[in-house]
């Protein structure tokens, strides 16, 4: 039983191995379970494994791409955001009403939405900080005003669009790249460089592993967290954009069920709920986790109520093995 | 009582304990002494069953023992305390102290009636009076250290080993552990005390047992030692080798840091200084007399009220540590691991952190050119690890320590201010970082260092200034500069006299 770590020869003449930070450590379990189920899709399904299914899926998982995207980056400043759902709804009945009126405006709104979001997460950022209170407090609570508002304006979905912007949800490049998944992907692709290429994404890391050592290492930590929540609203609203541009009208119910589903990819991802650590790109191979766990799911008939299940325990085998792995390391 | 001979005890690439003999009596408290990495839990584990030595013997009560589990020795009456308390804060103290071998009554159930009748015999024995019914999380830590001792004695426990108690409580309460240990002692249990606080050896020992790099050095009687004697064979040299040389500042220099009425409530009432390049400036005083806060408010890290600062000679009066930093001014702070370093992040983030812009080219971060950085650090300050992309966690404070000077070293060259620049580091270590702080100011650099370390203020420092209560109180420089001169300032009785 004896643990190298335990030994207690630090600064002793040899030099003690010390874990070596590989590049991806999170990323393994997410890449192995996507891997299985690609495989037992290929098997299981002979529906599964085309080209036009695959596009399918990804034209699918935009709107969780852009809810995950943005809680990944809320959680890697050590924050939490429950409000996505409500902004992606509020989002769909702003854009889908106002455009109604003034269909005109369809461009305009596009970036009036966005904005929106962007101006919700900001808020919550900036009653974070100025409160001290806990964020999951702070986005419940802008979760239910928002909700609650939306609700007195409207029960029913409502507003509408012009047929182009279906284009949005349903337009493919070439006939085969779905327009929504591709702007999800390069999405992520700024993500990811951001965080990795630039100050300000090192210092999103900082910020949410220690961010005391940030704040007087120089790093505004302020400024951080305010840009990783905006840019979470900035998301959600891209997520309601896309819902509005496949429904074609603003739904008081659509964001419901995105909020706890924007952390699942996030955790499968490998990000810890406490900041400070983890690869964007795990969140990406999240969400094509579960979307293609659900199309293959679909595809064998299984109810949507067993997919929970199944997804349940997934998440709970998939941090179950994070938690070993941390321990043994 | 126990006695260990010629244990060897080899991790996969460092050789822990090589060949180490060492020997307790009953009735005895024998300290147990060496730096981080000296091999000390290493022979403490090895006692205790938690690790197999690959050569050696182990008599233990008059008998050999090979404990193959750590139950054996437990059993036989070695009972470990180690620095973290094992007690759970939402149960009583008798609930603590028969954790996993509560008495049973009738049908199995606990017996609380004698549960707490002998939970208050084991505090009584200790000298120790505790309410057997109060919740752990109600006492305070010395006391829960207590109840950690009482466990060990509802056993049959004949050698009691104390890892480093005292590295978690006030001076005060460190007495009264040293009189519940001594009773103890009296009552004929063999005590095995580790610290790398000299002066409580001094106070609680009765033998002394020095291991350096996994080798016995020496046992000793502690009346035939003194302090230096004690550290030169920890070290493995003299006393008057571990400081530099000191100098004064450069002459004929503007101040590169004034500091004029400079008030930041409710810790800092009224500090005035100056600080010259290539000066090592002490600011001493007891823990609380607001030394910390005086660094916080001149970088910008907590707000002041009021006061003039200049630094390199322009006014610095709306401070942040972002305006702090590209100014020039570094702040290596007391607490490494809240305040200082990034956990999460590898070792060439922790250095470039507070000026990564220059580590900016127009196409993102230059990763290369950081590493390089970093490497330019570990070989300037001999960080023993094995690259910049590894972690910084599992690093000796020593090296943790040496991460943090390379990183304010790089970003500031006008003035550093050190708080408890050598806090948790062992000897070696304490001595190059005093050879980093010299260089340091041989190129010009103002050094202000915060410590509670007397002797660490006194051999370093050319010019010392002493606070209390959240003024200066003295100034003390040159050959005045001994620790008596500067307790009196440290405490009431000087400060009346300069009121």
């Amino acid at each position: 039983m004896a643990h190298i770590e335990s030994a207690d020869g630090a600064s002793g003449p040899a030099i003690r191995p010390i874990r070596r930070l590989p590049l991806d450590p999170s990323l393994i379990i997410v890449v192995l379970l996507l891997a299985a189920v690609v495989i037992a899709g290929f098997t299981l399904s002979d529906r599964f494994g085309t080209l036009r299914n695959f596009t399918n899926v990804l034209e699918q998982a935009a709107a969780l791409g852009f809810a995950s995207l943005g809680q990944a980056l809320v959680v890697i400043v050590g924050g939490i955001d429950l409000s996505i759902g409500a902004i992606v709804t509020a989002s769909t009945v702003l854009m889908a009403t106002v455009v109604e009126l003034h269909p005109a405006l369809m461009i305009p709104m596009i970036f009036g939405t966005l904005a929106f979001g962007a101006f919700i997460g900001f808020i919550n950022g900036y009653v974070t900080i100025k409160t001290g209170v806990h964020p999951l407090i702070v986005t419940l609570g802008t979760a239910s005003i928002l909700n609650g508002a939306v609700l007195i304006f409207t029960l029913q979905p409502t507003g509408g669009v012009p047929f182009w912007f279906e284009e949005f949800a349903y337009g493919r490049i070439g006939g085969v790249m779905p327009i929504s998944g591709l702007v999800m992907l390069l999405s992520f692709a700024l993500a990811w460089g951001f965080l990795r290429y630039t100050p300000t994404g090192r210092a999103f890391y900082a910020v949410g592993g220690s961010p005391e050592a940030a704040r007087l290492t120089g790093i505004r930590s302020n400024r951080i967290t305010l840009m990783a929540y905006s840019a979470s609203g900035f998301f959600a609203a891209m997520a309601g954009a896309y819902f509005v541009s496949r429904t074609g009208v603003g739904d008081p119910r659509v964001g419901d069920p995105i909020t706890l589903a924007s952390i699942t990819p996030v955790i499968l991802g490998g990000l810890i709920l406490g900041g400070g650590k983890g690869n964007i790109l795990g969140v990406l191979l999240g969400v094509f986790l579960i979307s293609l766990l659900s199309n293959l799911l679909n595809y064998m008939n299984v109810s949507t109520f067993i997919q929970w299940v199944i997804q349940g325990l997934i998440i709970i085998f998939a941090v179950s093995i994070y938690v070993h792995k941390g321990k043994k390391l | 009582m126990i006695r260990l001979d010629g244990i060897t005890k080899v991790f996969p690439g460092v050789k822990s304990l090589d060949n180490v003999t060492f020997e307790a009596r009953a009735g005895e408290i024998h300290a147990l002494l060496g730096e981080n990495g000296a091999g000390k839990s290493t022979l403490i584990k090895t006692m205790a069953g938690a690790y197999i030595p690959e050569a050696g013997t182990i008599e233990f009560d008059g008998e050999r023992r090979a404990w193959s589990l750590p139950k054996e020795a437990k059993d036989a009456g070695i009972h470990i305390i180690y620095q973290e308390l094992m007690l759970f804060p939402e149960m009583t103290v008798a609930e603590n102290i028969f954790i996993g071998e509560a008495p049973r009554g009738r049908f199995g159930l606990i017996d609380y009636r004698t549960m707490y009748a002998r939970a208050a015999e084991a505090l009584d024995r200790l000298g120790h009076h505790l309410d057997p019914r109060a919740l752990i999380k109600d006492l305070s830590v010395a006391d829960q250290q207590m109840v950690e001792i009482a466990k060990a004695l509802v056993g049959d426990t004949k050698l009691l080993v104390l890892d480093e108690p005292t590295a978690v409580i006030s001076g005060r309460e460190a007495e009264l552990l040293f009189d519940r240990v001594k009773r103890l002692r009296d009552q004929g249990v063999c005590i095995i005390y580790i610290s790398h606080r000299l002066e409580e050896i001094f106070a609680i020992a009765d033998r002394v047992t020095v291991l350096k790099d996994g080798q016995y050095v020496g046992t000793r009687e502690i009346g035939d030692l003194n302090r230096d004697q004690l550290v030169a064979m920890m070290v493995g040299r003299e006393l008057a080798d571990i400081f530099p040389v000191k100098k004064g500042p450069h002459a004929d220099t503007a101040p590169v840091l004034t500091v004029r009425d400079l008030q930041a409530p409710p810790k800092v009432k009224d500090v005035s200084f100056d600080l010259y390049p290539g000066e090592i400036l002490g600011l001493a005083g007891l823990v609380g007399a607001g030394r910390s806060e005086v660094a916080h408010a001149i970088f910008g890290s907590m707000p002041r009220t009021d006061g003039a600062v200049t630094l390199g000679g322009e006014a610095f009066n709306t401070p942040t540590p972002r305006a702090a930093i590209d100014r020039g001014l570094g702040f290596l702070t007391e607490d490494r691991k809240g305040e200082g370093l990034m956990m999460l992040l590898d070792m060439a983030a922790n250095v470039t952190a507070p000026v990564l812009p220059e580590f900016t080219t127009p196409l993102g971060l230059d990763r290369g050119h950081e590493i390089l950085a970093a490497e330019d650090e570990i070989r300037r300050f001999r960080i023993a690890i094995p690259g910049p992309k590894y972690g910084v966690k599992q690093l000796s404070g020593g090296n943790q320590q040496k991460i943090l000077f390379g990183r304010w070293t790089r970003a500031c060259r006008r003035v550093l201010i050190l708080d408890e620049p050598t806090r948790g580091v062992d000897v070696g270590a304490k001595v190059e970082i005093y050879e980093i702080i010299r260089k340091l100011a041989d190129e010009g650099v103002g050094i202000l260092v915060i410590s509670s370390e007397l002797p660490e203020i006194v051999g370093l420092c050319s010019r010392v200034l002493v606070m209390r209560e959240g003024l200066i109180t003295g100034e003390v420089t040159g050959g005045d500069i001994n620790e008596e001169t500067i307790m009196q300032y440290a405490t009431a009785s000087a400060g009346a006299d300069a009121a």
